[in-house]
């Protein structure tokens, strides 16, 4: 009996088999209450539930390889975040998905899947910009007062930094913004390991510059559309090429 | 039908907003618009936070159980912590279940599982935020029917008249019969609640305590409790399931999204404990001990392990080590488990080398720490309490421990325990010495680097339902002074000393061997603030203190107050099959520090064998 507690699946041996699949998740309702490690405890239990041939990471507290995008904060709903998967074998990314979805709690959807090299840095790394939708009152008139404030004049917001409050200026970090019609408003920013904005900084600002009400604020609703990485020529993609299956803005 | 909307900003501003939005997997959606198939609404109601009662089996047992009733939708509702409380009040937000967001008042049935006593007042919040009224007498036609069940329900005289009934024993034997009562009768129940109650209080193991009369002598003690309404029985008998393997058991259960206090698969192995240790009331009032068998084990720990996606199954038990074919058991999960990157914790387990080679298989994929509960410092006080542990036993064990790799054990005590002298207490002392001087007479080569020994002392607190019932609690001072001597005494790099608050246990001792005067208590304590008790950082014994001084109670009568042998309880009108002649033969045999074999070896005809099931058939 011993014998056979001891073996292992022959991990080592394997490894140079093992396929990435990347796939785009949406969430909305309940779930969006959930910190990123509840949100990453889910999807490893809803992998483990749905029985994907996925690999494990080495250690004394062995977990599903899952590898996400970029945190979402609490609070936040999505249309278009991402997770790679390492499985120990190669598998059909549609039925991939098909089966995951079955066994995800409400609210939290795949939309689509595809493999991605191994070899490719990873995902995180790869995260160049977001773009989010903040609904809520009287965040147009806000942002449009913060958008006439004079050019080079710097938005200043408090960040708590590691236990410390710090000033920050957020303007470089906002790439575009526009109204898509009244206070649906859409902010295109930096996003990243390397310079990141959070769209709760934005609504700060909007409260401290653009005199937004603070509850109108915090009852906003906000949503991660979209998470872009660089193409390689300057410009911006996506890390899953779009299907058609998915709604397209 | 109302459902309750939580602005964003509240869920923005609270910790942990995701205790309060449910949605989890396995947590139950049914559809009310289905030709009124649902007649009877059920919110299952925790006193305490969001993780911890969702760690808790009996929520998963009976919501499973309910939730496979055509006629019922079982949901969920926990207390809200401050913040969220603070906010709801503001908003005027009512408390709401967690699967369909419905008041707490428009359920049929509002049911608490007491499993402590320190969670009372969270029961009035809860109440209060769902807009019942507290009293039951204050209740109405269109109320729920408010009713608890659980381990402290045994002795629920403190909590009496804020519940219209009371389950006495196993939640899934009665609540099925209950139900179909109430459904039977539904026009009966708007109509004349009284009645049903009636009516409700001929089903064995229901309790209405607005049917008994308590009076009481001058001296403050029960004086007698009789029933005042015909054709009740004198004494309510618990109720249990003879045969656990013919009742159901949650094979998917609820996956919280985020983490709870005990975030695992539960296997509840049996019921009951053989043991016999007297300070404990778990080891009384679920006996028979019945076993679930091995096959059946397997098959729902597999069944739970792929429908939940957990990577940990623990195994449940008041002892793990008596389950009688725990070595087969746990081979065919650890072969089960383990491929699929499963790991097994064992808690409770005897301190015997089998113990070790099971943790040390089980832990191939995670280590875990050891933890050992002697109970007390000295055999003496070992044979007082019926705990069957050696000294030998202890340090047989550790050598094992240090030569399979462990630093060191956690070892739980109790401190107060009747007769207990300092002598008691510095044998809690010599035996961490014992065991310090054991890891350095080891060769280097053979132990861990380093020793790591913690050291735990509860306070005792005497329990309804054993034969410590009679007995007083040490007081304040006393307790204090030993902790204090154990302080000084545990002084060492490698050793941890931990401690309880000596308020907190003299509160919960009032409240576990309290009678009905202490309703009003609790009202005002709650009146003046008391939430959360069993939360250190909320506890505040002065608000206590402040009640029952109100009412003109004296704490030391509950607490340090040795019982006459001929003394009538406040729960005396409860019977859990164990007879009162046994728990009190065993306090006379604790005083003479003269063990009792436990259940295998030798019946003691404790009265459970009248429930004629478990081990107890076949005597």
């Amino acid at each position: 009996m011993a014998g056979e507690i001891s073996v292992s699946v022959g991990k080592n041996k394997e490894a140079e088999k093992t396929t990435v699949i990347r796939m785009r998740f949406a969430r909305s309702g309940p779930p969006v209450w959930l910190a990123h490690l509840d949100l990453m405890r889910t999807f490893e239990r809803s992998v483990r539930r749905a029985a994907l041939p996925i690999a494990y990471t080495r250690g004394f507290n062995p977990r599903p390889q899952l590898t996400f995008a970029l945190p979402l904060g609490v609070g936040l709903a999505t249309e278009d975040d991402y997770v790679d998967l390492t499985m120990l074998e190669p598998i059909d990314p549609q039925s991939a998905v098909d089966q995951l979805n079955l066994f995800l709690p409400s609210g939290l959807t795949v939309l689509t899947g595809g493999v991605v090299s191994a070899k490719d840095p990873s995902l995180m790394s790869l995260i160049q910009a977001a773009e989010y939708l903040l609904e809520g009152q009287g965040i147009s008139a806000a942002a449009k007062r913060i958008a006439g404030l004079p050019q080079g004049q710097p938005w200043l917001v408090e960040k708590n930094q590691k236990g410390n409050m710090v000033t920050v200026d957020i303007r470089p970090l906002l790439m575009d913004m526009y109204d898509e019609s009244l206070d649906r408003l859409f902010i295109q920013v930096k996003a990243g390991s390397k310079s990141n904005l959070r769209p709760k900084l934005f609504l700060d600002a909007l409260v401290r510059l653009g005199g937004l009400n603070p509850l109108a604020a915090a009852d906003t609703a906000i949503t991660r559309t979209k998470l872009l990485i660089a193409d390689g020529s300057g410009g911006l993609k996506s890390p899953l090429p779009r299907s058609g299956a998915f709604r397209q803005r | 039908m109302s459902t309750v909307n939580v602005p964003r900003h509240v869920l923005q501003s609270v910790i942990k907003p995701a205790r309060y939005v449910g949605g989890e997997w396995g947590s139950v959606h049914k559809d009310l618009s289905a030709d009124d198939q649902i007649r009877i609404r059920f919110a299952f109601c925790f006193p305490d936070t969001y993780e911890i009662g969702m760690s808790n089996l009996a929520l998963q047992i009976l919501y499973d159980l309910l939730n496979k009733r055509q006629d019922t939708w079982c949901e969920r509702c926990f207390a809200p912590w401050i913040d969220m409380a603070e906010q709801m009040r503001i908003l005027g937000l009512p408390l709401y279940s967690l699967e369909s967001y419905t008041p707490l008042r428009e359920f049929d049935f509002v049911g608490f599982t007491l499993q402590y006593e320190l969670s009372y007042t969270n029961v009035l919040s809860m109440l209060d935020l769902g807009g019942i009224p507290l009293l039951s007498a204050d209740r109405k036609s269109d109320d729920p029917l408010v009713i608890a069940g659980g381990p402290v329900t045994y002795n629920i005289e403190p909590m009496a008249d804020f519940f219209d009934l009371v389950i006495i024993g196993e939640g899934e034997e009665v609540l099925p019969e209950l139900l179909d009562l109430y459904d039977a009768n539904r026009s009966l129940v708007s109509r004349n609640r009284r009645e049903f109650l009636r009516l409700a209080a001929r089903i064995e193991g229901v309790y209405v305590p607005a049917f008994y009369h308590v009076s009481y002598h001058p001296d403050g003690t029960v004086a007698a409790i009789r029933p005042n309404e015909p054709g009740l029985p004198a004494r309510i008998r618990k109720r249990i399931i003879r045969d656990l393997d013919r009742v159901g058991f949650p094979l998917a259960g609820i996956v919280p999204s985020t983490e709870i206090v005990h975030d695992r698969i539960f296997l509840e192995l049996f019921r009951g404990c053989p043991r016999g240790c007297r300070f404990c009331q778990a080891g009384m009032i679920y006996r028979p001990v019945r076993e679930k068998s091995t096959d059946r084990l397997v098959d729902q720990a597999l069944a739970i392990e792929r429908a939940t996606g957990y990577d940990e199954l623990g195994l449940l038990s008041l002892s793990t080590s008596d389950y009688s074919e725990l070595a087969e058991l746990t081979d065919r999960l650890l072969c089960h488990l383990t491929p699929r990157q499963t790991s097994l914790s064992l808690p409770s387990l005897r301190l015997d080398s089998f113990s070790l080679e099971l943790m040390e298989k089980a832990s191939k994929t995670r280590k875990s720490g050891l933890t050992f509960a002697p109970e007390a410092g000295t055999q003496r006080l070992r044979d007082v309490i019926n705990k069957n542990i050696t000294e030998d036993d202890l340090l047989t064990a550790m050598r094992l421990a240090f030569l399979g790799g462990w630093k060191g054990a956690k070892l739980y005590f109790m401190l107060g325990l009747p007769t207990e002298t300092m002598d008691d207490v510095e044998g809690i002392a010599d035996l961490t010495r014992k065991i310090e001087a054991l890891y350095n007479e080891l060769p280097k080569s053979r132990r861990p680097r380093r020793l790591e020994m913690t050291v735990s002392t509860a306070l005792f607190v005497p329990k309804p339902f054993t034969p410590f019932q009679w007995a007083a609690q040490a007081t304040p001072q006393q307790l204090d002074e030993r902790i204090r001597r154990l302080r000084t005494l545990l002084r060492s790099r490698s050793v941890k000393y931990q401690w309880h608050d000596t308020d907190t246990s003299r509160l919960e001792a009032i409240l576990a061997r309290g009678d009905r005067r202490l309703g009003p208590v609790i009202l005002a304590a709650w009146q003046r603030g008391a939430r959360f008790d069993a939360w250190q950082e909320h506890f505040q014994m002065r608000i206590w203190i402040e009640a029952l001084q109100a009412a003109g109670l004296d704490p030391d009568f509950y607490t340090v107050r040795e019982r006459s042998e001929d003394e009538i309880f406040p729960w005396s009108h409860i019977d859990i099959g164990v007879s009162q002649s046994y728990l009190l033969s065993e306090y006379r045999r604790a005083q003479l520090a003269q063990t009792t074999p436990q259940c295998r070896d030798a019946c003691s005809f404790c009265g459970a064998e009248s429930f004629e099931g478990g081990i107890c058939i076949g005597r």
